[in-house]
């Protein structure tokens, strides 16, 4: 983005070649490194020091206040219990509902979201001319700025309601609501990071394509998107996770119901959203309490295994 | 329709005359290309013949690589590109209208400058032609893959790991590779751009060796900035210049007794 005219780049390469012998690599990324200066280094590793203590403190915190709720209801009823009645007494912390929530409405979300977010990126970058390319793609990316708020108040007031009316189903707020929604919310994000790691893909190769006599479709489909896989399998990624993360849409729209739906019209309530709605209304310290840092725990480890999964395709595609 | 063509060329192949004049392959009448104002070919007019190797020299910046890209219809990418004149492929003006443009390009193949392998294995790499062709049985892809890559002088150093990346091969291989890409399919003519330019001088004279072997079969244009290569290896040579072509002739008497003098003047080396 920086275009420096020739005068500029010289002296830059002057100054670099001025620097002490030792700490001019013949590595392009040292380079900068030993530009910055050996202080700006040192701020550089104190600033990202300073990140990782504070994400290892989070993660202190969250097993910290999450452990002593073990003391009360085992490991296996808290993950696998059916029953999720917190303010009784004794509370009921079965947390199999709503980890089922948060998979079955992440999951559905993705199969709404990632076709419609790959079709859009496809026609963005390989089939739209340049000046459609050029409106589009700023307005998809301002489309992700969106609050999540929005989406769950359109889900509120427009397709629970129109739910209600045409199919009349007992609440439009539910599973496939929410689905819907967080689907579309993810189009933005997926939709940008897929339609820049098919650009990336060399016009090289496209050109190799068609110069063996191919067709459009056969060199999107047998070149560009195999060589534009794993850009678009983490932007997939990025899209589960967020849908599994994401609080404000369901705990609006997905009904909020701590049971395992029936069918897609039922009502679920996802851990975020069962993370926002009591934790401010459970005194600190209480078995609730604690149940709801396991939630979050939980959560962690399911965006953990579903971050590892991705990195095992990955690894296997890259060897074979 | 494109198998009966490749088949067809396939058969005649035996009976054909190599480097006969009278055999015209490739013809231009008048071809001018533009790309948006620049006019980078200027009424270049000449016959390439079967089953020859036309070399084509030139300073940098003449126009080689473009006047290639006319040939399979490569310049239909660059946004502003226009050509008017005629370019005759087997005596079929390939830029009226009409003409199908990917039978074309099965019929020319090309290798480009820079090596570009599909990341996928060396296998797929060979196959990925055959298999636009329609070739589907695994004996059949077995055999081209084989032939291809004996034939491009690589097939003894990939025999043991023709599943790995096309990628991780060095330079060289990789445009060996290339090569053996562009001929899996049999084309009739092959477009080289300076196919030997970022190679060692082993790989640079297995390449030649290649290429010699090749114009039995194919009628080879080359681009090259390596006035022995052209000498040593075609048949032929077009010098260009700023986008005109100023001597087509039989490589002997270009490099012997050129009839203008600014030939003589860059193939000694005294400009350009
Ligand atoms: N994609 C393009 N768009 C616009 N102009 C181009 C394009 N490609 C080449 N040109 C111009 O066309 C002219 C001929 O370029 P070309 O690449 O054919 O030269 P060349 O003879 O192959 O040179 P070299 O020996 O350096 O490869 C040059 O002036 C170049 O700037
Ligand atoms: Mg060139």
């Amino acid at each position: 983005m920086t275009s420096y005219s020739d005068n500029e780049r010289k002296k830059l390469k002057k100054n670099s070649s001025e620097l002490p012998s030792g700490s001019v690599s013949g590595k392009p990324g040292r380079r900068v490194t030993s530009a910055l200066g050996v202080w700006d280094a040192r701020i550089v590793t104190l600033i990202s020091a300073v990140c990782i203590l504070v994400m290892a403190f989070i993660l202190y915190f969250l097993i910290s206040e999450s452990l002593p709720v073990l003391k009360a209801t085992s490991l296996q009823d808290l993950l696998f219990g059916m029953d999720w009645y917190p303010q009784e007494e004794p509370p009921a912390l079965g947390m199999a509902p709503l980890i089922v929530g948060t998979f079955i409405v992440s999951l559905l979300s993705c199969v709404l979201g990632i076709p419609a977010s790959l079709a859009i990126a496809l026609f963005i970058a390989e089939i739209a001319p340049r000046r459609v390319r050029n409106f589009l793609k700023p307005v998809l990316e301002l489309l992700g700025f969106l609050p999540s708020i929005v989406f769950g108040f359109l889900g509120m007031t427009l397709i629970a309601p129109w739910l209600q009316q045409e199919f009349g189903v007992l609440t439009g707020l539910n599973v496939l609501t929410a689905s819907f929604l967080l689907g579309v919310m993810m189009i933005p994000t997926v939709g940008s990071l897929a339609d820049e790691a098919l650009c990336a893909v060399p016009d090289e190769l496209r050109a190799a394509s068609y110069a063996l006599g191919a067709t459009r479709w056969e060199t999107l489909s047998r070149v560009v998107l195999p060589a534009a896989a794993p850009g678009i399998l983490s932007a997939s990624l990025l899209g589960i996770m967020r849908s599994a993360g994401e609080t404000m849409v369901v705990l609006m729209a997905a009904g909020g119901a701590a049971i395992i739906p029936r069918s897609l019209m039922g009502p679920v309530r996802p851990l975020t959203s069962a993370i926002a709605a009591e934790m401010g209304e459970t005194p600190v310290g209480s078995e609730h309490y604690h149940a709801l840092f396991f939630a979050g725990f939980v959560l962690l480890i399911l965006t953990l295994i579903v971050n590892l999964a991705a990195e095992r395709i990955e690894r296997s595609r890259r060897f074979r | 329709m494109t198998n009966i063509a490749v088949s067809s060329v396939i058969t005649g192949r035996e009976d054909r005359d190599a480097g006969t004049e009278k055999d015209v392959h490739i013809g231009t009448r008048g071809l001018d290309l533009y790309y948006g104002e620049a006019h980078v070919l200027k009424s270049v007019s000449f016959d390439m013949y079967r089953s020859s190797v036309t070399a084509f020299i030139g300073p940098s910046g003449c126009g080689k690589s473009s006047f290639i890209r006319c040939v399979n219809r490569m310049n239909d990418f660059i946004a502003g590109a226009r050509v008017t004149g005629e370019l005759l492929v087997d005596g079929d003006d390939i830029y009226a209208p009409g003409t199908d443009v990917i039978a074309l390009r099965r019929r020319v193949g090309m290798v480009f400058q820079k090596p570009n392998p599909f990341p996928m294995s060396i296998y797929d790499n060979i196959a990925y032609g055959p298999r636009l062709f329609g070739v589907t049985d695994k004996d059949q892809l077995d055999d081209i893959v084989r032939r291809s890559l004996e034939w491009a002088a690589l097939w003894e150093e990939v025999q043991d790991k023709l599943g790995s990346s096309g990628t991780g091969l060095s330079g060289g291989q990789q445009q060996r590779l290339c090569i053996a890409r562009a001929i899996a399919t049999e084309p009739e003519i092959l477009l080289m751009d300076e196919p030997t330019s970022a190679l060692d001088p082993l790989s640079t004279a297995r390449i030649e060796e290649l290429i010699r072997d090749l114009k039995k079969d194919f009628t080879v244009v080359i681009v090259t900035h390596n006035m022995q290569q052209a000498a040593r290896i075609s048949d032929y040579t077009a010098f260009f210049l700023m986008g005109e072509l100023i001597e087509y002739g039989k490589t002997s008497k270009i490099f012997t007794a050129p009839d203008e003098a600014r030939t003589g003047d860059y193939i000694t080396g005294r400009f350009g």
